[in-house]
C-alpha cells in the first residue's frame, strides 16, 4: 500500500507543497548564507598553528571554572541575578491573574 | 586537523536554517525553536574562535551565552502562553495589530 | 545727566503714555487726557532745550547708536533739522491735546482717542530723530497706521471707515515703493562693500549713506535705453513715499476723505505733522536728492504741478474741513516746490521749505483748531449754512483771520513787517523765479503765483461765507471754553509773529545741518554729481516787481473774494451752478473719484488684476493640491508595507543586511 503511493513524483510534489508558499523565505535565507560562506571563505583567519594537543587531559573545564571565578566572576553573578528576574518574570506571566 | 573554515560554515549553514524557519513557520513555538538555532550558530562560532585561538574566554562566554538562550526561551515561552491564554492560538502569522 | 542723554525719552515718553492712557484712561477725569499732555510737555521740553544748546552750537549734534542685529541700529540723531521737527511736533502736538479735552468732551471713546494720539506723537518723533533709514521707516509705517486709526476714530459711520481705508491703501502705495528705495539702497552699499561690512558700521545710517553718495551715483542701470543712476531711482522711490504721504499728486486722493476723523486729528495729523513727514524725508535725505540728476526736477515739477491742481480745487468745496484740506495739499505742494528748487539754490532750499513746513504746521493747525471750533459751535461743517459766526465767536474769528492772513502770505518785503506764512512762502517763489532765470524754464514760477492767487481767494471765501453777513440757518452756537481757545491764542501770536521773528536765523541754522556735521564733501560737489547748477547769486536780487508779486496777488485774491462773498457786488450764480462745465469740473474734483474708483479700482485692479491674480492662484493651488495628492496616494500605497507581522520584518531586515553587504562590497571593489 504504501510502496505503492510512494512515488518520485508524489515526493517531489510534496516538496513543492512545501517550499511554495515559503519561496521568499528560501531565497533570503540562500542568499545569506551565500554571503556569509563566502565572506568566511575568503576572510584570512588569524589562529594558533595548532590545537594543543593534550592526550592525557583533553578536558579544559578546570580552566573554564578557573576563568568563570576569578576573572569573570561579575558577569556571572549578574547572570544569576538576570535568571533570577527572568524565572519569576515568566512564572508571573505563564501564571496568569489566577481566575483559572 | 580540522580547518576553522568548518566550523564557521557549519554555523553558518545552522545560523540560515534557523533564520529559514523563523521566517517561515507560523507556530511560535517553531519559531522560537529557530530563534535557538541562530543562538546556537552563535555559540558555535564563539567556541570555535576560542579553540583557535588558544583563549578560553569565548568558551566561558559561550557558557554564559547558553544560560540567557534559557533565560530567553523562558520569558518566550511564557509569552507564548499570554497569548494563547488571550487568543486560543500562538500564530504569530495572525497576530498582526500592528499593521498600518 | 545731561539733556542729549535724555533725547531717547522724546519718543519714549509719549509712548509710555499711549499704553497708561490706553488701559488707565477709563478711570481718569476727560478720558485720561492728562497723562499724554504730560508726557508731550516733557518731550517738548526736552525738544527745545535741546534746539537751544544746538542753536548755540551747532556742531553739538546729539547722535547716539545702539547695535540692533548685525549690521542694523537703532539710534537718536538730532541734528538742526530734527531739532527744529522735534520742537514743532511736540509743542504743536502738545497744543492739540489740550484743545482736544474740550473738544473731544462729548465723545464716550476719549481714552482710545487720547491713546491713538499720543502713540501717533510718539511715532512721529520717533521719524524725526531716527537716525538711520531703517527706524525711519518703521516709525513712518507706524504714523501712518495711527493716520489710518484716527481716521477712523468714528468707525460707526460707514465713510469714516472707508476714508481710514482709502488713506491706509492710498499711502501704502507709497510706502511700498519707500520699502523698494530702501532695499535698493541697501543692496548698493552692500556692493560697495563687497559683501563685506566692517565691524561697526551701521549701512543704513544717515551718514554712512551720506558718505557712499558718489559711489551709488555712480551706478547705472539701463531703464528703455536710457542710462539711469541708481541714485535717481533710489531718491524717486524715497520720493513716491513722499508722495503718498504728503498728499501730492496724484497720491492726495486720501487727505481730503481723512477729514472724516476729528477735526484735532486732521490738525493734528494731516495739516501739521504726519503730511509733513514726506516733506522731512525729502529733507533728511537731502543730500541725495542733491546728487541724484533729474530728482530734484521731478520734486519741483510735481510740488508745484500740486500747489496749483489742489488750490483750483479748494476754491469750490463747501466742506469747512475739505477746503482746508485742499489747502493743505496745496501748501505741501509749496514746500516740495521748495525742495526741488534745491536744483538752483543748493541746501538753502531746505531751509525755505523747512520754514515754511513749520509755519504752516503752525497757522494750518491754527486754521484746523478754529474750523473745529466753529463746527463744535455750529454742528454743521457746510460754509453755506454759516454766516455771521464773527458776532458768536469772536475769537475764533480773530485767531482764523490771522491764520488766513498767515496763508495768503501777506506782509511787506524787504522789511520785518508781515505774518509767518508771508517769511516762508516768498522765499519759495523768489527761488521758483530764480530757478526760471537760470533754466529759462517758467512753468514752476507761473504755476506757484496763480496757486498764490487762489490760494488768497479761497480761504478769504471761507472767511467772508462763514463769519460775515448774517446766519443764513438757525444755529445758535457760542464762543468755546477757554481749553479750547487758549490753545488758538497760542498758535495765532505764533502764526502772527513766528516768521518774522526768525526769518533771518531759521535758514542759516539748517544749512548747518548738512554743511559741517553730516556730508564730507561740500554741497557744490554733491550739485556736481547730480548736473544741477547753483546759481551763483542768492536770492533777494530779483526786480522790484518779482519781490512785490506775490503780496500783490495775495491781495488780489482778498479783493476778489470780499467783491463776490463779502460785498456780493459780482453775481457769481452764473458761474457757480452745476452748467458751468469748469465749475463742474472742479466741484467733481476732476473725476478723479471716478477716475480712481471706477477706473483704477474696478477695471484695472479688480476685473484686470485680481483676475489675473485668481487665474495665477488656481494655478499654483493646482500644482500645490498635486504634489500633495501624490504624496498622499504614495503613503497610502506604502503604508501596505507595514503589515505588523513579525517575520515580515525579520525577512525584510535580513534582506537588507544582505543587499548592503552586497553594495559595500561592490563599492570597495570599484573604488
Amino acid at each position: 500500500m504504501l510502496n505503492k503511493h510512494f512515488t518520485i513524483m508524489q515526493i517531489l510534489t510534496s516538496v513543492y507543497k512545501f517550499f511554495r508558499p515559503r519561496i521568499a523565505g528560501m531565497i533570503v535565507a540562500i542568499l545569506f548564507l551565500a554571503i556569509v560562506i563566502i565572506s568566511i571563505g575568503f576572510t584570512n583567519w588569524n589562529t594558533v598553528d595548532q590545537i594543543p594537543q593534550n592526550p592525557m587531559d583533553q578536558s579544559n573545564i578546570q580552566g573554564i571554572g578557573m576563568l568563570i571565578f576569578t576573572e569573570f566572576v561579575i558577569p556571572f553573578e549578574i547572570l544569576s541575578i538576570v535568571l533570577l528576574a527572568t524565572l519569576m518574570g515568566a512564572i508571573y506571566m505563564a501564571k496568569g491573574d489566577g481566575t483559572e | 586537523m580540522i580547518p576553522l573554515f568548518y566550523y564557521l560554515a557549519l554555523s553558518a549553514i545552522i545560523f540560515s536554517i534557523g533564520l529559514f524557519g523563523f521566517m517561515t513557520q507560523r507556530s511560535g513555538i517553531r519559531m522560537l525553536m529557530c530563534v535557538e538555532l541562530m543562538l546556537n550558530a552563535a555559540n558555535i562560532n564563539l567556541v570555535a574562535f576560542s579553540s583557535y585561538n588558544g583563549d578560553l574566554t569565548g568558551q566561558v562566554f559561550a557558557l554564559y551565552s547558553i544560560a540567557l538562550a534559557a533565560a530567553e526561551a523562558a520569558i518566550g515561552f511564557a509569552i507564548l502562553m499570554s497569548i494563547y491564554r488571550v487568543r486560543d492560538m500562538i500564530d504569530l502569522n495572525k497576530i498582526n495589530v500592528l499593521r498600518w | 545727566m545731561a539733556i542729549e542723554d535724555m533725547a531717547f525719552l522724546i519718543p519714549v515718553l509719549p509712548a509710555l503714555a499711549f499704553v497708561l492712557t490706553f488701559f488707565l484712561g477709563k478711570k481718569l477725569p476727560n478720558g485720561g487726557a492728562i497723562i499724554p499732555i504730560i508726557a508731550i510737555f516733557t518731550s517738548f521740553v526736552i525738544s527745545l532745550m535741546i534746539t537751544l544748546n544746538l542753536l548755540q552750537n551747532p556742531e553739538q549734534v546729539v547722535s547716539q547708536s545702539y547695535n540692533w542685529f548685525a549690521i542694523l541700529n537703532v539710534g537718536v540723531l538730532i541734528d538742526p533739522l530734527a531739532a527744529v521737527m522735534l520742537s514743532m511736533v511736540s509743542f504743536v502736538s502738545l497744543l492739540i491735546h489740550i484743545y482736544a479735552v474740550g473738544y473731544m468732551s462729548h465723545d464716550k471713546a476719549q481714552p482710545r482717542y487720547f491713546a491713538e494720539t499720543a502713540l501717533f506723537t510718539a511715532a512721529m518723533l520717533g521719524v524725526v530723530l531716527s537716525d538711520n533709514i531703517l527706524q525711519f521707516f518703521i516709525c513712518w509705517e507706524l504714523v501712518g497706521l495711527c493716520s489710518y486709526l484716527l481716521i477712523g476714530f468714528w468707525f460707526e459711520k460707514p465713510s469714516a471707515a472707508s476714508a481710514a481705508k482709502k488713506a491706509f491703501l492710498t499711502t501704502r502705495v507709497g510706502d511700498v515703493m519707500f520699502l523698494a528705495g530702501i532695499i535698493l539702497l541697501f543692496a548698493d552699499i552692500f556692493r560697495i562693500f563687497n559683501g563685506s561690512i566692517p565691524e561697526g558700521v551701521y549701512v543704513l545710517r544717515f551718514d554712512e549713506i551720506f558718505t557712499h553718495i558718489p559711489e551709488i551715483a555712480a551706478l547705472n542701470t539701463q531703464i528703455f535705453g536710457f542710462e539711469v543712476s541708481h541714485l535717481t531711482i533710489i531718491t524717486l522711490l524715497f520720493f513716491g513715499g513722499a508722495v503718498g504721504k504728503s498728499g501730492q499728486f496724484p497720491l492726495h486722493v486720501w487727505l481730503p476723505d481723512a477729514m472724516e476723523g476729528p477735526t484735532t486729528v486732521s490738525a493734528l495729523i494731516h495739516a501739521a505733522t504726519m503730511v509733513t513727514a514726506g516733506v522731512y524725508l525729502v529733507a533728511r535725505t537731502f543730500p541725495m536728492f542733491l546728487a541724484a540728476p533729474y530728482s530734484l526736477l521731478v520734486v519741483a515739477y510735481l510740488g508745484a504741478f500740486t500747489a496749483l491742481f489742489a488750490a483750483t480745487m479748494g476754491l469750490v468745496m463747501n466742506d469747512i474741513k475739505r477746503v482746508l484740506a485742499f489747502s493743505t495739499i496745496s501748501q505741501l505742494g509749496y514746500m516740495m516746490l521748495g525742495l526741488g528748487m534745491g536744483a538752483v539754490i543748493g541746501v538753502t532750499a531746505v531751509g525755505d521749505s523747512l520754514f515754511h513746513l513749520i509755519n504752516h504746521a503752525f497757522f494750518k493747525a491754527l486754521l484746523f483748531l478754529c474750523a473745529g471750533s466753529v463746527i463744535h459751535a455750529v454742528g454743521t461743517q457746510d460754509i453755506r449754512q454759516m454766516g455771521g459766526v464773527r458776532k458768536v465767536m469772536p475769537i475764533t474769528f480773530a485767531t482764523m483771520l490771522i491764520a488766513s492772513l498767515a496763508l495768503a502770505g501777506f506782509g511787506i518785503p524787504g522789511t520785518s513787517i508781515g505774518v509767518s506764512g508771508f517769511f516762508s512762502k516768498d522765499p519759495i517763489i523768489e527761488a521758483a523765479y530764480l530757478f526760471g532765470e537760470s533754466t529759462e524754464n517758467w512753468v514752476p514760477y507761473l504755476f506757484s503765483i496763480v496757486a498764490a492767487l487762489l490760494t488768497s481767494i479761497y480761504i478769504f471765501r471761507l472767511i467772508f461765507m462763514t463769519f460775515t453777513g448774517k446766519p443764513r440757518t438757525n444755529y445758535g452756537g457760542h464762543e468755546s471754553p477757554s481749553v479750547m481757545t487758549v490753545p488758538l491764542m497760542i498758535l495765532g501770536v505764533l502764526a502772527l509773529v513766528f516768521g518774522a521773528l526768525t526769518k533771518t536765523g531759521f535758514g542759516k541754522f539748517l544749512e548747518e545741518t548738512f554743511a559741517n556735521n553730516f556730508v564730507n564733501m561740500d554741497i557744490h560737489a554733491l550739485a556736481e554729481i547730480g548736473k544741477y547748477h547753483l546759481a551763483s547769486h542768492g536770492a533777494g536780487s530779483e526786480p522790484l516787481l518779482i519781490l512785490w508779486m506775490p503780496v500783490i496777488v495775495a491781495i488780489a485774491g482778498l479783493l476778489i473774494s470780499y467783491l463776490i462773498y463779502g460785498m456780493r457786488i459780482i453775481d457769481m450764480s452764473s458761474i457757480v451752478s452745476r452748467k458751468n462745465p469748469i465749475y463742474k469740473l472742479l466741484y467733481n474734483r476732476y473725476y478723479q473719484n471716478a477716475i480712481f474708483t471706477q477706473f483704477l479700482a474696478v477695471k484695472v485692479i479688480y476685473e484686470g488684476l485680481a483676475l489675473a491674480g485668481r487665474a495665477i492662484d488656481r494655478g499654483f493651488d493646482w500644482t500645490v493640491y498635486l504634489i500633495g495628492h501624490i504624496f498622499t496616494e504614495a503613503s497610502d500605497g506604502l503604508r501596505l508595507l507595514q503589515t505588523g507581522v513579525v517575520q515580515n520584518y525579520a525577512t525584510s531586515v535580513v534582506t537588507g543586511v544582505s543587499l548592503l553587504i552586497i553594495l559595500v562590497k561592490l563599492i570597495l571593489e570599484v573604488f
